[in-house]
């Protein structure tokens, strides 16, 4: 196929032994391949489908095939109404169909201009209508996208929660439970809520068993290194395995989560259980008169990083 | 990589074939300019259908969340950029650019006399989609409940109670009840995001599925020869010309959205009796035209019916093949008399309505420094602070008084009220009259709380 070939429509299709088989009616190819499969031949009374492999010779005048006048019959009939008419635009590589011939050739711009004009106008117009979508389509989806991650990476204002506790009113290394009302934030809702956190007041500021081990790990975050305080140490109420809530067992003097048993030291520090971290300390103020404020942070259940959620 | 994929589905689902009979439509004549607005509402549609997803994204539809949601989804950034105004900017203008963007393409289809023989039912099914598009208008109005919003729709559907004997049955039934309220917003809700949109892309396709069964109607004057001679595919020249018009109308939609922001008004406050409600631009014409038919009931009932019949019967009434507008006097006539009066009418109407004060937003800013040191906040309240010895001016934006009014009355206020007990502002600079005037023209119009910075 590398030479070119010219297709004449009408031009006599024949036999091995001379015959004529029928004329050319059409070229049959597959657009999406961009190749030439076969062509119909029109017989005397139908349309029959000629593969290509079949063809020995294509000359301007006529064309040669290996297909007898007897098994010509046996292909299969082109039924038009099955097929588009040939796509005018598309001439293969090598290939070539004799303009004069195809009056039924749309669109105007072959029969005026010739067929390479017509492919780069059509290839111009074709880029041309892709740019103008994806203008429009880029435009559109980066705002939408900003859009739908507007909310998520609404950042939140760390807020100091004074908790209505005073440090000296504390039991000495023995966590309290402490509840406080919380306001969590939804979308354009404020939904007040009940939080909880543990309150460790240490008997000793020099007592090694104070410094809890994600400090000795270095998990915090700036912000939780510069609000602690040896005296005290706040830790969230959930399990950084799995989410669960841990208890305190006060004859074991221990925490130990249901879920898993993952088990804490009393300032959080694991001593067993499939906890990938220990007890999360959350940063934490006392006011010259012992007052106790915090942050409620939260962060990701699971992983070995004390990772803070948004 | 993409034409092995490509490869791929053409053999599975002849995809080709498919591009083939979408894209080579024949259009006898050739492309046209003229035939661009059909596409530029199926493009606007499309806008609405997106935006309007995200913006159910965050919205609660429900009286005590609707406003609160809306006035959250306009203060969303992303990276700085106002992308929550901006989506809700684009649907908003959306709804007004595909108003006329359906009233050029049905006006297009009538001069060109497209509905005639064999496309009647085309036609139909345009009308229909027209009143679709009007009906979306007029449901998601309501949707920001805020004090445009309520008033317009307890207007609107009072009007559909004046019809005689269904009138007040169908009323209630879309309210949800007799009054307004929460039953009327989800009803409302459902309808514009859920019942609508089935029915447009139903609708939608029936018409684009007629015109593929029927074809183009090309152009109103050339032979057959002629027009088959210079006959067109719909790709890539159509293609081209539709998407340049889609083009066009995006950038007119984004720029309006960009320069010109959506208003929130205050939360509606049924108990608000002075609140003048204006309809939607597109309908200031009935709305002019129903101040002059007297008794309502005529105009009300009379005029929906009246535009309805001669859009339904047109093309079984006009049977003449003729198609072109300058062998057809009379209709072309008649609808340059409609179109021209129902723009006199709009323009009447818009004169008629109070014009609310053009804020400059930095002013605005300067204008709250200046209420807060004058101490009006001793008598006047604002958002439920403040003295009670003034009137309430939370909602005073809306009144539509003039800059000129406002500043007369900071420095004379005897002048409009010959008993008010209200000090005489007269240390005011102009600067700081000109200030505090836009604060006020902004309250109850602008300027709500951030809540997504959490306090």
């Amino acid at each position: 196929m590398d030479k070119e070939v010219t297709y004449r429509v009408g031009i006599p299709v024949m036999g091995p032994r001379g015959e004529t088989l029928g004329r050319l009616e059409k070229v049959l190819l597959t657009e999406s391949r961009h190749l030439v499969t076969g062509l119909i031949v029109r017989a005397l009374e139908s349309l029959h489908i000629l593969p290509l492999d079949r063809v020995t010779e294509v000359s301007a005048s006529e064309i040669r095939t290996t297909v007898l006048p007897e098994e010509f019959h046996g292909f299969p009939v082109f039924d038009p109404t099955q097929y588009e008419e040939v796509p005018p635009w598309f001439f293969p590589p090598g290939h070539h169909i004799e303009l004069g011939a195809l009056v039924t050739i749309k669109p105007l711009d072959v029969r005026e201009q010739g067929e390479h004009e017509a492919m780069s106008r059509r290839a111009f117009m074709g880029r041309s209508v892709a740019i103008v979508a994806a203008a429009i389509g880029v435009s559109l989806l980066v705002p939408i996208g900003g859009y739908i991650m507007a909310a998520a990476t609404t950042p939140m204002k760390d807020s100091w929660r004074e908790l209505g506790v005073k440090l000296q009113d504390l039991p000495f290394d023995e966590p309290v439970g402490h509840s406080f009302r919380a306001v969590s934030v939804s979308g354009w809702m404020r939904v007040p809520e009940e939080k909880s956190v543990w309150l460790i007041r240490h008997s000793g500021a020099s007592d090694p068993a104070s410094e809890p081990e994600d400090q000795v790990l270095g998990l915090d975050s700036p912000l939780e290194l510069k609000d602690s305080d040896p005296r005290l140490t706040v830790l969230s109420p959930i399990c950084p395995h799995l989410g669960c809530e841990p208890q305190w067992h006060k004859g074991q003097k221990l925490f130990i989560c249901p879920c898993h048993h993952s088990i804490y030291q009393l300032n959080g520090n694991r001593i067993g259980g499939p906890a990938p971290r220990p007890m999360d300390t959350l940063p934490a103020r006392i006011a010259d008169d012992g007052a106790i404020s915090v942050i409620y942070e939260q962060f990701a259940i699971g992983i070995a990083a004390k990772k803070r959620l948004a | 990589m993409g034409h092995k994929i490509f490869a791929y589905l053409d053999e599975r689902i002849r995809i080709s074939s498919l591009m083939g009979f979408l894209l080579n439509e024949p259009i006898p004549g050739g492309s046209r300019w003229a035939y661009i607005p059909g596409s530029m509402v199926f493009f606007v549609l499309i806008l609405q259908f997106v935006t309007g997803m995200m913006l159910a994204f965050y919205y609660g539809g429900t009286p005590d969340h609707a406003w609160d949601s809306v006035n959250y989804i306009d203060h969303l950034t992303y990276n700085g950029v106002a992308v929550g105004r901006l989506i809700r900017g684009i649907h908003y203008w959306g709804s007004s650019i595909m108003v006329i963007a359906v009233g050029i393409h049905l006006l297009q289809v009538f001069l060109w006399g497209a509905y005639k023989r064999p496309r009647e039912i085309m036609w139909l099914v345009g009308v229909l989609l027209l009143a679709l598009t009007m009906t979306a208008s007029f449901s998601g109005y309501l949707l920001p409940w805020d004090e445009r919003a309520y008033w317009g729709t307890i207007v609107g559907t009072n009007m559909i109670g004046l019809v005689p004997f269904v009138g007040e049955v169908i009323k209630d039934a879309i309210r949800g009840g007799v009054g307004l309220g929460a039953l009327t917003l989800s009803h409302f809700f459902t309808l514009h995001t859920m019942i609508l949109p089935t029915l447009f892309i139903l609708f939608v396709l029936l018409h684009m599925v007629i015109f593929r069964r029927v074809g183009p109607a090309g152009p109103f004057s050339g032979s057959p020869e002629k027009l088959e001679a210079t006959k067109d595919t719909f790709y890539p020249r159509q293609v081209l010309m539709d998407s340049f018009g889609m083009l066009a109308i995006f950038i007119v939609i984004l720029a309006l959205a960009v320069l010109r922001p959506p208003e929130l008004e205050s939360v509606a406050n049924p108990s608000n009796a002075a609140y003048s409600p204006t309809p939607a631009w597109y309908f200031d014409w009935i709305f002019e035209l129903l101040k002059l038919i007297r008794p309502e009931i005529v105009g009300v009932v009379g005029l929906p019916v009246l535009i309805a019949i001669v859009l339904v019967f047109l093309p079984f009434v006009d049977r003449k093949p003729v198609r072109s507008p300058f062998r057809r006097p009379i209709s072309v006539l008649s609808t340059l008399f409609v179109l021209s009066a129902m723009l006199g009418l709009s323009i009447m109407a818009e004169n008629g309505y109070k014009k609310l004060v053009d804020v400059d937003r930095v002013a605005m800013v300067r204008g709250q420094g200046v209420f807060n040191t004058a101490g009006c906040i001793g008598c006047h309240t604002l958002f439920g602070k403040g003295g009670k010895v003034g009137p309430d001016l939370s909602e005073e934006g809306l009144v539509g008084h003039s800059e000129h009014w406002l500043t007369v009355q900071f420095l004379n206020s005897k002048a409009h009220f010959p008993d008010s007990i209200m000090p005489d502002f007269t240390y005011l600079t102009p600067q700081q009259q000109h200030d505090l005037a836009m604060y006020i023209s902004s309250l109850g119009r602008m300027g709500w709380p951030d809540p997504t910075k959490t306090p």
